[in-house]
């Protein structure tokens, strides 16, 4: 009985590190399907993914990763700019010279800054990458109208989060794009001057503006920001995860779905049998029901079996390329580019041309042919279209395809419009010159 | 546990309903006119009453200062002074377009950065700008200064006597 006792201290002792760890990690390294599944739902982060995931949606070729590169390419952005608050001020007396100190005596400030700068730049153009993607696959379609909703706005927040960025240097690109550009949202009907006034706090931009565009920049928008992201995220599982071609799904459909139209909440028990190392401590004999109510395509656990596979580590692993990919790129890139800053802001002098950021040259472009058109009325359009895009086409045709023959149309009319503005953005950037004149870049 | 009031169950019911109408009706009306409510008194706190940069009306000196015939840029306020014989006038260097300053050029004013240009009085001769430039009422102080109201918009051409 005493030895016993001694026995078992002593190992309570030696078992503190392993005991500690597994209070963290619920599981060992996982090598049955049992533990592949508890791993993937005992953990905080991995609890976001499905225990499987379907093969379809694990095809590079499929999504390019291009929404979970956006997510990357925020969570850097995030930690370079709580790092660079530090060292900035948003004052118009101090803010350029910050920029100098960054470049000059904070330690790998320049480093930070240029990561800042170009994770940035490829945010906005991944996530509209991003949206080409889901369009172009037709992943818009019901039961996911609404998250391509809310990826609208995201894209939108996604711009306006570059831009009150743009602002925070305070040298003279910063202070004629910011001027050019909130001049654009004056030409708004009925609210566009108070638009105006509230965004600059101000009649012209200055020290008001440059405190407000810093609110908005690091505080305001990365909330509304994270707050969408997570609804996105989490509305990708409840819609059934990534649209996948119906086919495939016909294919796997002979399980019965309780005779109840896809439209309808179901009720789905889904038994996980431990049938793998029942008995033993890390694998107790138990099955677990899931009780859930899931809408629309149902997510299949049984049925599709053959064509799913393991989240662990066959989604994480994908993940981890994709996160390894967008930061070594981010770093490559900051290690050879700086980014730019120009002399301080001279509120007399602007330069010739002054341009607004790249991704506003599209609009710039057209804002010099019509001053309310260019600027509002055909973007209020645009965006409008957009929303409404997947509640004018339900069509379930060509869903989860690239360039399918039946979405013909669609994605015809969205190239044309994608091209369109990528052709005014590099016309903006390369072909206008001083006095926003045609120039050859050659 | 007691049923009350087991009598006359089909009586209470209406009017037990109708309460809870009016009361969730009540309530509603109550959350959502609040979060309105929340959400204009927030448009009105971030609406400055008072701005800490350039005051929209302030003096720019004499009428001396402006002999017949000038023509003064004064970029710091964005105006240029106008005098024409004893009469004095301010015109807005903002150019409508999108805001750059617009320098004085031969004849009248030219943006340098998208090429709009305009005639002495302001009035659009070229270029992507879509209106001309506004006038800005000009007055004589007491104390013999001149001031220029840019809250206060007047008509093209229209001139202060000194």
């Amino acid at each position: 009985m005493s030895t016993q006792t001694v026995v078992r201290s002593q190992k309570g002792w030696l078992a503190v590190p392993q005991n500690v760890w597994r209070s963290i990690f619920r599981n060992p390294l996982p090598n049955s399907d049992y533990g592949r599944s508890s791993t993937s739902f005992s953990n905080f982060f991995l609890h976001l993914h499905p225990v499987k995931v379907h093969r379809h949606s694990l095809k590079a070729t499929y999504t390019w990763g291009l929404g979970l590169m956006a997510s990357f390419l925020f969570l850097i952005l995030v930690v370079t700019g709580i790092l660079l608050m530090f060292y900035y001020v948003p004052s118009t007396t101090q803010a350029y010279d910050r920029m100098l100190d960054l470049r000059g005596t904070v330690a790998f400030g320049i480093f930070l800054r240029n990561m800042h700068r170009w994770s940035a730049h490829a945010m906005v153009a991944v996530v509209f990458l991003h949206m080409c993607r889901v369009f172009l696959t037709g992943a818009y379609k019901p039961p996911r109208e609404f998250n391509w909703v809310i990826g609208v706005f995201l894209f939108l927040i996604t711009l306006f989060l570059s831009f009150t960025g743009y602002l925070l240097p305070w040298d003279q690109l910063a202070f004629w794009a910011i001027t050019v550009g909130t001049s654009i949202a004056g030409y708004a009907p009925v609210v566009g001057k108070d638009v105006r006034f509230l965004l600059l706090g101000d009649s012209t931009v200055g020290q008001e503006a440059l405190l407000r565009f810093y609110v908005l920049h690091v505080a305001v928008l990365p909330a509304v920001l994270i707050g969408l992201v997570t609804i996105h995220f989490w509305r990708i599982r409840k819609d059934g995860g990534l649209a996948r071609p119906a086919e495939e799904e016909e294919a796997a459909s002979t399980a019965p779905t309780q005779g109840l139209p896809a439209t309808t909440p179901a009720t789905m028990a889904v038994a996980l049998a431990a049938a793998a190392g029942a008995g033993d401590a890390t694998h107790p004999r138990r099955s677990f029901g899931i009780q859930g109510l899931i809408r629309g395509p149902l997510v299949k656990v049984g049925s599709i079996e053959d064509r799913t596979l393991f989240s662990w580590p066959n989604l994480f692993q994908a993940e981890l390329l994709v996160f390894v990919i967008s930061v070594a790129a981010i770093l490559v890139v900051s290690l050879f580019f700086n980014a730019p800053l120009e002399e301080p802001v001279n509120v007399m002098h602007p330069p010739n041309p002054a341009k607004a950021p790249w991704y506003f040259l599209g609009l710039q472009e057209q804002v010099s042919y019509s001053a309310f058109w260019g600027g509002v009325g055909i973007p209020t359009i645009e965006v409008l279209l957009l929303l409404l895009v997947p509640y004018i086409d339900r069509k379930q045709l060509g869903v989860g395809r690239w360039f399918s023959r039946q979405r013909l149309l669609a994605n015809t009319v969205f190239m044309t419009f994608a091209v369109i503005n990528v052709v005014l953005v590099v016309i903006g950037t390369f072909f206008r010159g001083a006095n926003w004149e045609f120039v050859s870049p050659w | 546990m007691m049923i009350k009031n087991p009598a006359k169950p089909d009586d209470s019911g209406p009017t037990d309903m109708s309460r809870r109408r009016l009361l969730s009706w009540l309530s509603g009306v109550g959350l959502f006119g609040s979060a309105i409510i929340a959400v204009f008194s927030n448009l009105i706190f971030i609406k400055p009453r008072a701005t800490y940069g350039q005051p929209n009306r302030f003096a720019i000196g004499k009428p001396e200062d402006f002999p017949a015939g000038a023509r003064i840029s004064l970029d710091t306020r964005r105006i240029c002074i106008v005098r024409e014989g004893d009469k004095v006038g301010a015109i807005s260097t903002t150019c409508t377009h999108l805001g750059c300053i617009v320098g004085v050029s031969e004849t009248g004013f030219a943006c340098p950065c998208h090429g709009s240009h305009y005639d002495q009085d302001g009035i659009v001769t070229g270029g992507p700008a879509p209106r001309a430039l506004p006038w800005y009422q000009v007055t004589l102080a007491p104390n013999g200064d001149l001031y220029v109201d840019k809250d206060n918009e007047v008509e093209a051409g229209t001139y202060l006597k000194v």
